[in-house]
């Protein structure tokens, strides 16, 4: 679920790059746009999320971890 | 060669800032002791308690009156397998005074305004998980490190220890804060080891193509638990795999917080102990029948489901409220998007990889491993589990009791050593074709979980386990001759598969060694459990070359 950085909303802080626990971020330089270089290293801990001083991350979400979900007939009882 | 360019010395490193580590660091500081901490990341987010926790196994007297009530319930727990009761009773002793530490610098221990204790329990038997709000723990604990004055390395994994004969001399570590990689040394005069939790040793179960959506933080790999192992440490109960259980095909942990039923596609509830949800207990179904997931799969009567659908709107409230607690924010952010209302879907649940938790160095009644001046805590203890709690608490005493050795003289990080080990990781760096990490990670976890697997549903036995050691052992001689990695990041991931390397043959050698089934560890040429060693730990070490194992009773 490797990180996706609005571009328009970034100031390039540089807080994600340092806080992101594996390193998804790694050899993006101070003062300038992050790059995702090992996106597939990425845990979805979201820290980088939470630390944005500006909201301008989110998450892309691969086919391969759906959280696969059914309606259960119990329903129609509670 | 890469260079070496900071040295430093302190009365105790500490390898790892999560939640031990930095518990640690604070108690050693505050006996006085110059600490250094170094950890793989950043420790106002890094391990598994980065973004937050929200049950933390403790006794607090006033709740419970006497600390047996805590004690008999932890015991009957399906991690409690590899506990020595002293250590038991020290951990749950020792923990009020933790929970109330924690409460006064800032992380929110009575979020409902009292000590309130909710879920992994059984309906009508005492509750020993307190419910707390751990969203901004690791920032809480850095800030009351630093303020101590530890200091901290960040972006500075640890990639070996160093002894002599009195006892442990230091730790080499890498820079890797910046593209070209340069080494550290920390000459100490303790050492705590607090790496967590060993992820990514056999293949990622719900996704075997992405190898970092584990249950918890893939960057923990038992780095010093092998480290230790190389120097000679004497590791424990390492056969025991654990294998974690939640959301399909989101890997992550967590299953307490849930407040729903567990149910087969037809609605029927899969376990005895509720038929509705119950926010006080949870469902124990999944913790006493652990492979219940993979049971219902493979007789085709599942998949099993969490289901909260019968959960008042208050419940969800309160369960959304925790899951933020816990961490799970991305979870959460996920089900937003796809529009899964959990009061409305049931999830699939399901059973993840085997992974090592209490499984790794042994320690005694203060934290200290069989090597003078070693101290190890955390998920990475080897004869005591508690996750959050027993990682708080022992990582505290763990400190508290390295701190002693400040008075003892510095010792010398052999030269020799120190040398050997720097041209072997600056020959993986300077290599410019050859294995990369992931490559040589994805045929480690090929090896063992074809030939070490744990149950429910995988057996081992002497001829399987003797075959994966051979392979190991051929497979350790191209890692170590081909072996590349391009920046200071691939060399740190290097490094963490030449240490998962060094587990894995840890583990099958003691899982052969065991024979007989218990638990996970079910063996096909020795289908029964032997009642002779119900209460026998396998302790496992190197000298020199040669892996010795040898059994000891369970400390009751
Ligand atoms: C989503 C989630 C929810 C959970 N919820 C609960 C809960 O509610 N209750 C509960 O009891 N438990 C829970 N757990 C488990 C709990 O988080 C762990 O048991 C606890 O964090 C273990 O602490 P630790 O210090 O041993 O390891 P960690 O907190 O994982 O810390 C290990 C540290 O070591 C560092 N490190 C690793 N290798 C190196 C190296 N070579 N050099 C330097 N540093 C290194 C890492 O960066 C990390 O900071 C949960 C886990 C997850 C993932
Ligand atoms: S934290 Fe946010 S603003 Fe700062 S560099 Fe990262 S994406 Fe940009």
């Amino acid at each position: 679920m490797p990180p996706v950085i609005n571009k328009e909303k970034c100031i390039h802080c540089g807080q994600c790059v340092d806080i992101c626990p594996m390193d998804v971020f790694y050899g993006s330089k101070k003062g300038e746009f992050p790059i995702v270089r090992y996106p597939e290293e990425c845990w979805h801990a979201e820290a980088c999320a939470l630390q944005c001083p500006v909201d301008a991350i989110d998450f892309r979400i691969p086919l391969t971890l759906i959280v696969p979900v059914k309606k259960l007939p119990h329903d129609a009882m509670s | 060669m890469i260079p070496l360019n900071q040295q430093h010395e302190a009365d105790v490193a500490v390898i790892g800032g999560g939640i031990a580590g930095l518990m640690a660091a604070i108690a050693a500081a505050d006996k006085g002791a110059s600490v250094v901490l170094l950890d793989k990341a950043n420790t106002k987010r890094s391990g598994a308690g980065a973004t937050g926790n929200d049950h933390f196994l403790c006794w607090i007297p006033e709740k419970h009156g006497d600390i047996s009530v805590v004690y008999n319930e932890f015991m009957d727990s399906q991690n409690a397998t590899s506990n020595d009761t002293p250590l038991v009773m020290r951990f749950l002793e020792t923990s009020p005074k933790i929970v109330n530490m924690w409460n006064d610098w800032g992380i929110n221990m009575k979020p409902t305004g009292d000590y309130h204790f909710e879920g992994h329990a059984y309906p009508g038997r005492p509750r020993i998980f307190l419910k707390y709000d751990g969203h901004n723990q690791k920032a809480v604990l850095t800030e009351q490190a630093k303020k101590r004055g530890v200091k901290i390395l960040n972006h500075a994994p640890v990639l070996e220890m160093f002894r002599d004969a009195e006892g442990v001399t230091g730790v080499l570590a890498l820079d890797a804060s910046g593209d070209e990689p340069s080494f550290i040394t920390v000459k100490a005069k303790a050492v705590v080891a607090a790496t967590g939790y060993v992820s990514r040793l056999f293949t990622t179960d719900p996704t075997p193509s992405q190898m970092f959506n584990t249950n918890m933080c893939p960057s923990g790999t038992g780095d010093s638990i092998a480290q230790a192992w190389r120097i000679g440490t004497y590791l424990v109960n390492m056969e025991k795999t654990y294998r974690h259980a939640g959301p399909r095909f989101l890997a992550r942990c967590g299953k307490a917080t849930w407040i729903g039923v567990y149910r087969y596609p037809d609605g029927r509830p899969v376990g005895p102990f509720i038929t509705k949800p119950n926010v006080e207990t949870g469902d124990m179904t999944s913790d006493v029948w652990s492979s219940a997931f993979t049971d219902l799969k493979l007789s085709g009567r599942g998949p099993a489901y969490m289901d909260c659908s019968g959960a008042s709107k208050e419940d969800l409230e309160h369960m959304r409220w925790a899951m933020k607690c816990e961490g799970l924010t991305a979870l959460l952010d996920y089900m937003d998007k796809e529009g899964i209302d959990p009061g409305k879907h049931a999830v699939e649940f399901g059973q993840y990889e085997a992974n090592l938790v209490t499984n790794g160095i042994e320690i005694d009644i203060n934290g200290e491993s069989n090597v003078r001046g070693l101290f190890a805590a955390g998920d990475m203890m080897g004869n005591i589990s508690g996750d959050i709690g027993a990682a708080a608490v022992y990582g505290w005493i763990a400190g508290h009791h390295a701190a002693d050795y400040r008075t003892r003289a510095l010792g010398d990080i052999s030269q020799e050593s120190a040398e050997e080990r720097m041209a072997f990781y600056s020959s993986i760096y300077e290599r410019k074709v050859g294995a990369s990490w992931q490559e040589a990670n994805f045929a480690l976890q090929q090896i063992m979980t074809e030939y070490a697997d744990c149950g429910p549903h995988r057996v081992r036995s002497d001829t399987m386990l003797t075959a994966g050691i051979k392979y190991l052992g051929d497979l350790r001689k191209k890692i170590e001759t081909q072996l590349y990695a391009t920046d200071a990041h691939e060399l740190m991931r290097a490094a963490e598969v030449v240490n998962l390397l060094d587990l894995g043959e840890a583990l099958m050698i003691s899982a052969r060694e065991r024979k007989e089934s218990r638990g996970r560890h079910i063996r096909s040429d020795y289908t029964f459990t032997n009642p002779l060693l119900r209460d026998k730990f396998l302790r496992v070490w190197k000298e020199g070359d040669e892996v010795k194992t040898a059994w000891r009773d369970r400390l009751i």
